[in-house]
């Protein structure tokens, strides 16, 4: 039986409750309507609950519990009903590569994705990313442009380590704090992956070197997950994704 | 050492694996690959400053000529 329902009745004394009456009361619990819409079209009509201060209910719609406060609805949560949300992360130890499966998806349109490497084994290594469906990696289609400074000179790249990845940063074994943040639109479209990504290095003779990546994986697939490798040995860390909420 | 950490985001499920014989085939296309990159890096930086000392002119004065 379906939650979502289209009244809050009210029953009168004496009247003889059906099993229909009861499984609407017992199986939700809390009024489940469709959209906001059914939700105020199912109070105060005949035989229906007047609407009051403390009512609760949940919209299919937008996946939200609300409250009546007495004048208008509010949403008690979750409080991923907006903004910026949790999706998963990764924490790996000594690994050459990481994989991150059904991490995107259509609830979303664009994601944000903060790396922390912590150790890292191999010198002149840098980390890349490709993007993956059915937890197959995309090989082709990678374009991207680099800006570095260590604040004395600047350096540029076009497709600095060729089109069948994308660079993140560069690994310093040596770093004493290196930080990767990526924003990705539209992974799990159809239309270009884009993805812009800024990173740090702090390194152990305490220089400063920042370093920024834009580009884009330029098919139409709905990516699903998304893979970090070292061109080096290994490296430890985390990875966290979220999603930025559509509305 | 495993080579790859794989996660689900809807399931939590871990695996730390090795690789498969397609990703291992791949790695290894990846590092020949870079080593060529880094090869032709190298011999472009080798052929600019042959230029550069031909000329008798650094690379910053080099730029102030481009610019």
């Amino acid at each position: 039986m379906a939650n979502e329902q289209t009244s809050v009745p009210l029953f009168a004394a004496s009247e003889v409750l059906t099993a229909a009456n009861m499984n609407l009361s017992a199986g939700t619990g809390v009024p489940v309507f469709a959209t906001t819409v059914t939700r105020d079209a199912g109070f105060g009509g005949a035989n229906e609950k007047v609407l009051a201060e403390g009512q609760l209910c949940y919209l299919s719609s937008t996946n939200v519990v609300q409250y009546y406060d007495g004048a208008a609805w509010a949403t008690v949560g979750p409080a991923s009903a907006g903004g910026l949300v949790y999706i998963t992360q990764a924490t790996p130890s000594a690994v050459n590569s990481v994989s991150i499966n059904d991490c995107f998806s259509s609830t979303y349109q664009n994601y944000r994705i903060i790396f922390t490497p912590s150790t890292s084994v191999g010198v002149n290594s840098y980390i890349s990313l490709r993007y993956r469906v059915s937890s197959t990696d995309t090989t082709t289609g990678y374009k991207y442009v680099e800006i570095n400074s260590d604040g004395s000179s600047v350096g540029t790249s076009v497709d600095g380590q060729g089109t069948t990845l994308m660079v993140v940063g560069y690994i310093d074994p040596t770093s004493k704090g290196m930080a990767y943040w990526l924003e990705i639109q539209d992974p799990n479209q159809t239309q270009k992956t884009k993805c812009n990504i800024a990173s740090q290095n702090y390194s152990a003779a305490g220089a400063y070197t920042i370093r920024n990546i834009g580009g884009a994986q330029a098919d139409t697939t709905q990516f699903t997950g998304i893979t970090f490798t070292t061109s080096g040995t290994s490296f430890t860390g985390t990875i966290r994704v979220y999603g930025y909420a559509n509305s | 050492m495993a080579d790859v950490l794989e996660i689900n985001a809807i399931t939590g499920e871990t695996v730390e694996r090795d690789y498969t014989e397609a990703e291992a085939e791949q790695r290894a296309k990846d590092l020949t690959e870079q080593k060529q990159l880094a090869k032709d890096k190298a011999e472009r930086a080798t052929a600019k400053q042959a230029v550069l000392d031909r000329l008798g002119i650094t690379a910053d004065e080099a730029a102030l000529l481009l610019g």
